[in-house]
């Protein structure tokens, strides 16, 4: 007759599988805590890579096609000899230290615009917003790839091409968080306490935006080092010796089949680098939600 | 209703006359000389006078770029100057193959965001996988899983073929492989091109189909929790019932909407795909003209593809809306 | 407080079908019932062990505030807690014959289909938004001729049509009666209804309450009816259970339990409610002490630490015992009445205390505001306030009343300056300072703002400079508010419902305004909490000084708190004059309605037919005339016009016939 157990699931159990949960839950907001933490440490050993990689990643270190882990070469060494890992080290440091300039300046030019068009309002807001959305609703590689093909190859032209269709997406962010805030009743109580408009701006709207800002840059690394994993392949970053991973991939295909290392390696940096920034948003956004 | 559809048309179309702008400025600051390009280096003073005046490059730049839009309105969208022949003849070449391998790659975004939805807010083992796999092929580059095919189903295991959009002497008459074979009746034909074009639309969807999944999930763990649910399941229906009919209909929105949006954003992968696999498409035309800088290909991918986005999206909204009975105009 | 000895003029009641109790096996059983949940961490004890028996037809209001656990008891009776949260679950839950514990997922559908149904909170989102409302009935009810009968069961008119409509379409007030149909499929032994009339207007909940009342007279259904309302209990419910710290402390026959409570609860609860008796702003009795610690196991009697009577021996969990006519969870039961004499403090009027500083008055001038709702082609003005006219003399208390669409906020947001007044004007005399108290005050408290920091701001803006001095003012507000010092570093997000409340208080009053306007302070607060907070509120009004206005949907919310109501309808006044000539005295149509459709133990709500008009769609000539019980021919063709009360100077009335009859008595 009596129950003592759990609805639907029909497990029968008590205090210790509560015990657990509780368990669970603690060990998930820390481990949310340590993800969200990951670029800063990515960030950390990305300035050491100097000093951390063994050889240099222009000079050939070896005789070409040396396999993984062999003669001392972790991941072994590519057509003309150069040590695998010292490219891909510094393939992985070029390519996050791009994808954080992109994303800070998309950050600097995205709130600059969305938060004057959504404290401005009329026409202001109007004018900002019809051209975020024009860039909006078009395809941003396809248009980042005519802008590098406009400005010639390079790197910079190539951070230039891509920040210019990123930022849109950030003033949209911060314009809708700023117009849901400003609809909730603590701003007119603030107005009602005598709060000038410039403190209500930065005091009672523009840290709300704070938590949806951190969580989408932070998914955004991911989604970066892979655009412009992309587009390096396509030949459009770096020329040629650079070690550029995604470039790197592109010019060893030809080897894949037999050498698969040389084109497989830098690949990996990449997922190394794009997991990072996947679980550090998830984390972030986790710890937000918390609270 | 009629209003709303005809803003939301009229919004697309202004949109695509800033696009117009956008590759026309694009065009003036391009480091390429479209004269010299034209006629190769040792063309003399002469000739390159004439080819500017017939090009209008001596004319105010607002003419310019009137005569600029008067081509796009007649289709000209220029000369390439890799294949020297008109972008717009290029494109209608290269436009189908792409076509058909955007579709195969939509279709199984499509399915495999879903899976990852649904599948994902059940709980369980399944669901902690599921986690992982998406976590995973968010953070994969396709070229990454084209290699791994290649590598494996290609040339391990000989299970499918490595380049091209069909087996040597597979007839079509258009790059739609695909559909032409079905049309004609050759089924044999239609499966060829279909085999062809499974690992590269696989490395191409993977990505979006993380995207999709993830909003699909989290918008439909929002309708799992919400009060008309609740009601569903006090009624007495079955929980397959539930989600079919109550969870998955008011879910749907989101992911749709972010379906259209990653049309957009899978377009460097088709052009990276499309290389490595020698697709005849327009992603592999673009990785050809973009080492040679050629750049009057470029901004005719550019226009074509961007219009073709930005309706689609249009068409995504307006179906969207004719769904939903909350918005009547 | 009243005490009704006898037997409530109830329907139903007579006839003897309805009887409760005596017809074989109850419908629903349960007993030692214990919910434990895991959140974050850390567990919530939810239900402490509670027994339960609901007898064939017969509505049981089960009544407890926030916390108390009525919610949870609900969704346990429905085999519905383990959707979205996995609790562990001790004792057994028997309905309509099954043990619920017992059955497999299949089984407890098929109970819910057959035996169960259920009514929630919010109709709007109780619905599903993309489906007709005919084919979430057919989901239950099987054909369409099925439906149409069940809609017209519950007084849908017009239920053929409405079966193509969807959810959005239709008011608050026939979209419940939907979800009642929806329950009322496959004729359920007993039907759950949380809530049912808390997120609609007085004069729609009095037809939902009486639509229950008649669907248990005459399909013999059983209500589970939960409520925080003791009003809407004494009105429907044959027997009333009382709830609190997840544990029944007291259950009895409805007139019998709110005429002569036993427990210290429920005469505490009774107390501090306001009612429509009693004249002239007074003080409500308050329970000290703070709400149920819902994380720990809390052994003994839930209510010792906020009780009066409480003695050693309520360390040990009470059980329900007969005592007189009900029974009641209480070790002191016998000596409940002795400490609580009649004329209590709670009753007394307040002491007039000397006003230190000058008071304003608060002129509005034929005040309109209109707002601009759609866009484009389809744009419609929607007209929030048409024209009122009001003076409340300086240190007056007027109460806004109305249902919702009479634009009573609005008026009190275009006073603050937070409105666009599109003609019209309003003046506010001497220094003209004015503050507000927000309905939502979580929402109203900057998220990331320390309460301390609000307050500085508050003092800085008002030209306080010196640090010493501000944080003086600041230790002083807390004070005067009740809120404790240690919770100044603390974020609207840390702080208990009650708490935020004080700390938007504390903001309002640190640097002291002459005219005070609240909206709806207390309607999303516990009934034991909005004492405290209508008390604080009457307190600091007697202290600074200041003019009170203040806006409420709860009539017998503007009798404690106002000396004067003004009663709007379709963003006009209908009527203003004193309290007691508004209250005791409506001579209004609407008024009149208005004040019989609340629910109070010992008389029958009257339901007032229709409900709100949209203020997009004010209807032609007297705009209640749609509605109104005695509406002649010709009060469709003229608009009425605000007069004065023969009878009385001050009392204003907006109807014709009305000042007619007036001056003729």
């Amino acid at each position: 007759m009596a129950i003592t157990g759990i609805y639907q699931s029909g497990q029968v159990s008590g205090g210790r599988l509560s015990a657990k949960v509780s368990e669970v839950v603690a060990q998930n907001s820390k481990a949310s805590l340590a993800a969200a933490l990951l670029p800063v440490a990515v960030t950390l050993v990305a300035l050491l890579v100097p000093v951390i990689a063994p050889y240099s990643p222009l000079v050939p270190a070896g005789p070409a096609f040396v396999p993984p882990g062999h003669s001392g070469f972790l991941l072994g060494t590519d057509s003309v000899g150069r040590d695998e890992l010292s490219r891909v080290l510094y393939g992985m440091r070029a390519s996050w230290f791009s994808a954080l300039a992109v994303i800070a300046s998309g950050l600097a030019i995205g709130v600059t615009v969305g938060a004057v068009a959504a404290v401005a309002g009329g026409w202001v807001d109007a004018l900002l917003m019809r051209i975020t959305d024009v860039f909006l609703s078009l395809p941003g590689p396809v248009l980042a790839i005519a802008v590098v093909a406009a400005l010639g190859p390079g790197l910079v032209h190539t951070l230039i091409g891509v920040g210019i269709v990123w930022w849109p997406f950030y003033a949209r962010i911060v314009r809708g968080e700023i117009r849901a805030l400003a609809a909730r009743p603590h701003l007119e109580a603030a107005k009602m306490s005598g709060v000038g408009p410039v403190r209500r701006t930065l005091r009672h709207l523009l840290p709300g935006t704070l938590p949806a800002l951190v969580v989408t840059a932070s998914l955004d690394i991911g989604n970066l080092v892979l655009t412009l994993a992309g587009l390096s392949f396509l030949g459009l970053g770096a020329p040629a010796p650079a070690p550029e991973l995604g470039a790197m991939s592109a010019r060893n295909l030809t080897f894949l089949l037999q050498d698969y290392w040389t084109a497989v390696a830098p690949g990996a940096g990449i997922v190394v680098l794009a997991l990072v920034g996947n679980l550090a948003g998830d984390g972030l956004r986790n710890l937000m939600k918390d609270r | 209703m009629a209003l709303f559809i005809l803003r939301r048309l009229g919004s697309a179309v202004g949109v695509i006359i800033a696009l117009t702008v956008v590759v026309f400025i694009l065009q003036k600051i391009s480091h390429t000389d479209p004269v010299h390009a034209l006629l190769g280096p040792g063309a003399s003073q002469a000739a390159i006078h004439a080819e500017s005046v017939k090009l209008g490059l001596n004319k105010p730049l607002l003419s310019q770029f009137f005569h600029y839009l008067d081509g796009l309105v007649h289709g000209n969208l220029g000369i390439s100057y890799r294949t020297r022949r008109p972008v717009a003849a290029d494109l209608v070449e290269f436009l189908p193959a792409t076509a058909e391998l955007a579709l195969v790659a939509l279709v199984m975004a499509i399915g495999l965001g879903a899976l990852f939805g649904l599948l994902s807010v059940r709980g369980g083992i399944a669901a902690r996988i599921f986690r992982v796999v998406m976590l995973l092929g968010a953070s994969t580059p396709g070229y990454l899983v084209a290699f791994a095919g290649l590598v494996f189903l290609y040339n391990s295991l000989h299970i499918l073929p490595a380049t091209g959009e069909a087996s040597p002497g597979g007839q079509f008459q258009t790059g739609f492989v695909i559909a032409d074979n079905l049309l004609a009746g050759q089924l044999g034909g239609a499966w060829d091109g279909l085999v062809h074009a499974i690992l590269p639309a696989f490395s191409i969807a993977l990505v979006p189909a993380v995207s999709i999944g993830r909003v699909f999930k989290s918008s439909l763990e929002g309708t799992l929790r919400s009060d008309y649910v609740r009601t569903a399941r006090a009624k007495g229906l079955s929980e397959r019932r539930v989600v079919a009919f109550h969870a998955i209909r008011n879910s749907v929105g989101p992911a749709l909407t972010m379906t259209g949006l990653q049309l957009g954003l899978m377009f460097a992968g088709v052009a990276v795909i499309e290389e490595i696999f020698a697709w005849p498409g327009i992603g592999y035309y673009t990785a050809q003209a973009i080492p040679v800088s050629d750049f009057p290909a470029i901004s005719g991918v550019t226009l074509v593809l961007g219009a073709g986005y930005v309706l689609i999206n249009a068409l995504v909204d307006i179906a969207q809306s004719l769904a939903d009975p909350r918005i009547k105009l | 407080m009243r005490r009704v000895r006898g037997v409530l003029p109830v329907p139903g009641w007579e006839d003897g079908m309805a009887m409760p109790g005596n017809t074989g096996a109850p419908v629903a059983s349960v007993k030692g019932l214990k919910v434990t949940f895991e959140r974050a961490g850390e567990q919530i004890f939810a239900l402490r062990g509670v027994d339960l028996e609901i007898a064939p037809s017969e509505i049981v209001a089960l009544v407890g505030e926030s916390g108390s656990g009525k919610s949870v008891l609900g969704l346990s009776l429905l085999g519905l807690l383990g959707h979205n949260s996995k609790p562990v679950v001790e004792g057994t839950i028997e309905v309509a014959g099954a043990e619920i514990g017992s059955l497999t997922e299949a089984q407890l559908r098929r109970l819910r289909r057959e035996s169960l149904g259920a009514v929630f909170q919010d109709p709007m989102t109780s619905l599903n938004p993309t489906m007709r409302i005919g084919k979430q009935l057919a989901e239950v009810a099987g054909s369409a001729e099925a439906c149409v009968e069940l809609l017209r069961s519950v007084g849908v008119p017009d239920p053929a049509r409405r079966l193509r409509a969807f959810p959005f379409e239709l008011s608050g007030g026939l979209r419940q009666r939907v979800m009642i149909a929806m329950a009322l499929a496959g004729s359920p032994k007993l039907i759950v209804a949380d809530e049912p009339t808390t997120a609609l207007d007085v004069t729609v909940q009095a037809q939902i309450l009486e639509l229950i009342r008649s669907v248990r007279d005459r399909f013999g259904t059983s209500f589970l009816l939960i409520t925080h309302d003791l009003g809407v209990a004494a009105t429907v419910a044959d027997r009333v259970v009382v709830m609190y710290g997840g544990r029944v402390v007291e259950t009895g026959r409805a007139p019998a339990l709110l005429g002569g409570p036993e427990h210290p609860y429920t005469r505490a609860l009774l107390r501090s409610r306001a009612s429509l008796d009693g004249s002239g702003p007074r003080r409500l009795s308050v329970l000290r002490g703070e709400g149920v610690d819902s994380h720990s196991d809390l052994p003994g009697c839930s209510f010792a630490p906020r009780c009066e009577l409480a003695f050693d021996g309520c360390s040990a969990t009470p059980v329900l015992g007969s005592f007189g006519d009900h029974q009641v969870a209480c070790w002191r039961a016998g000596s409940a009445h002795s400490p609580f004499p009649e004329d209590d403090p709670g009753e007394q009027a307040p002491a007039e205390t000397p006003r230190s500083r000058g008071l304003a008055s608060v002129k509005i001038n034929d005040v309109a505001v209109s707002f601009k709702v759609g866009r484009g082609g389809s744009q419609l003005a929607l007209k929030a306030l048409r024209g009122v006219t009001l003076d409340i003399e300086p240190g007056g208390a007027l109460a806004i009343v109305g249902e919702s669409g009479s634009g009573k906020s609005t008026l009190l947001r275009a006073i603050a300056g937070l409105a666009p007044i599109a003609s019209g004007g309003v003046e506010i005399g001497a220094g003209g300072k004015v503050q507000m108290v927000f309905q939502d005050s979580g929402a109203s408290l900057t998220p990331w703002m320390s309460v301390e920091e609000l307050l500085e701001e508050r003092l800085a803006v008002c030209g306080v400079r010196d640090r010493q001095e501000r944080r003086q003012r600041i230790l002083e507000a807390c004070d005067s508010v009740g809120l404790y010092r240690q919770l100044l570093p603390a974020k609207a997000g840390q702080l208990s419902g009650g708490q935020r409340q004080r700390a938007a208080l504390a903001r309002a009053v640190v640097v002291a305004p002459e005219v005070l306007l609240c909206d709806e302070p207390t309607s999303a607060l516990d009934v034991s909490l909005a004492a405290i907070v209508l008390n604080l509120i009457a307190d600091l009004r007697e202290r600074l000084g200041m003019t009170l206005l203040f806006v409420t949907h709860d009539l017998a919310v503007a009798r404690v708190v106002a000396d004067h109501v003004a009663v709007m309808y379709l963003g006009e006044i209908v009527e203003v004059g004193t309290t007691e000539q508004i209250l005791k005295d409506p001579q209004h149509p609407y008024t009149r309605s208005l004040i019989d459709a609340v629910p109070e133990s010992g008389r029958l709500p009257v339901p007032l037919k229709g409900e709100p008009a949209s203020p997009l769609s004010i209807p032609a000539g007297c705009s209640f005339h749609p509605r109104c019980p005695s509406a002649l021919a010709e009060c469709g063709e003229r608009p009425q016009i605000l007069k004065v009360s023969p009878l009385s100077r001050g009392h204003f009335i907006r109807c014709e016939p009305v000042l007619e009859e007036l001056t003729w008595r």
